[in-house]
């Protein structure tokens, strides 16, 4: 009863600041000029008369997200690196305990109908993310999309099978942060690729640099082939799909082997 | 016109549905049914984000507030403990 008056109280609190943003709105409403930035960005996110401006990839999401403010989601994935490192540090003496305890596998899990359907679904869950992830210059989607999807079937793994099974199936600490580490390095050498081109050639390049700029002729190639790829976005998804997804189980894999208090 | 509304009406609802998820889960005692009312939440926030044409944030937040956070909850959940105690005797 008393929880029913409370929603009642909070629902006609929100209704009520939807009703006054909504009188609100009649006079104050952003003008035209705020759309210039975005009717810019949509001009140019894929259009091969202006070579000098386009990024080559029909979504805009990821070229915002990858070209035009590319530095700021390098910075982001540095961040999401370093909280895995302190978890990591914090970690470290439980981890190694736990991985002591002996579990008799075929006992351990859920029931067989339902390790039986997570052994079908996952392969699915990785093959939709890895889909996300590679088609993310040219449908909605990216790098950190891809990967938190397929981190997704770890999760699922470790709650229906065990910890120890994806531990006995190679899936350990160590080598995802391996995998974690080639993808950082992957995101490095891609931000720097077109540098390192004009390095090699003798011209003037940016760092982060993608497709050829007014004063910097050198770009990455936007296809190869006949397969779009929009220069380093593809590259730049790739690497950030394994180190988010291979990030992601390092922080399950160390939660579940920390043991909880003796009860 | 039709159309339009009825987009609107479905936000307006799932946005109440999302208010009334959030309550249930802050108030719970029982912190697994907390975890649950939390994920309808999410779900709710995802159809919107869908309904306000961001599918890229749909992406996002499909498998992390619906799969790997109530995931990691629950398991910690399992190890901690399964009932919040009270302010007054805890």
């Amino acid at each position: 009863m008393q929880r029913a008056v409370e929603v009642i109280v909070i629902m006609s609190l929100v209704l009520a600041i939807a009703l006054l943003l909504l009188l609100a709105s009649e006079y104050l409403l952003p003008g035209e000029s705020v759309r210039l930035l975005a009717s810019f960005y949509l001009y140019t996110t894929y259009n091969p008369s202006l070579p000098n401006y386009t990024v080559n990839s029909p979504e805009a999401v990821t070229a915002i997200v990858w070209d035009y403010r590319g530095l700021d989601t390098l910075f982001e994935t540095a961040v999401f690196y370093l909280a895995l490192i302190a978890g990591l540090a914090l970690a470290r003496r439980l981890y190694e305990e736990g991985l002591r305890e002996d579990v008799d596998l075929s006992k351990s899990g859920l029931s067989l109908i339902v390790k039986t359907v997570t052994r079908l679904t996952s392969p699915m869950i990785i093959a939709v993310g890895a889909s996300i992830a590679l088609h993310g210059h040219l449908t909605p989607g990216g790098g950190f999309q891809g990967g938190a999807t397929i981190a997704v079937a770890p999760m699922i793994l470790i709650v229906v099978f065990s910890t120890l099974f994806l531990i006995k199936h190679g899936v350990t600490s160590d080598r995802m942060l391996v995998i974690r580490s080639l993808g950082l390095i992957g995101i490095g050498l891609t931000a720097i690729l077109a540098l390192l081109m004009g390095l090699v050639i003798g011209k003037f390049a940016y760092v982060f640099q993608n497709m050829p700029k007014l004063n910097s002729p050198i770009g990455v190639p936007a296809t190869i082939g006949n397969i779009l790829i929009s220069g380093t976005l593809w590259f730049f998804n790739l690497f950030e799909m394994f180190a988010v997804a291979a990030g992601f189980v390092i922080a399950f894999i160390i939660l579940m082997l920390v043991k909880g208090g003796e009860k | 016109m039709v159309a339009e509304t009825t987009v609107y009406f479905i936000m307006a609802i799932s946005s109440l549905i999302s208010v009334v998820a959030t309550y249930l889960a802050i108030v719970e005692k029982d912190l697994v049914k907390a975890v649950i009312y939390s994920a309808i939440q999410s779900a709710m926030y995802a159809l919107l984000y869908y309904l306000l044409m961001a599918p890229d944030i749909v992406l996002v937040y499909l498998p992390v507030a619906v799969g790997l956070i109530p995931g990691v909850l629950l398991v910690l959940i399992g190890k901690t403990e399964r009932w919040e105690k009270d302010a007054k005797s805890g």
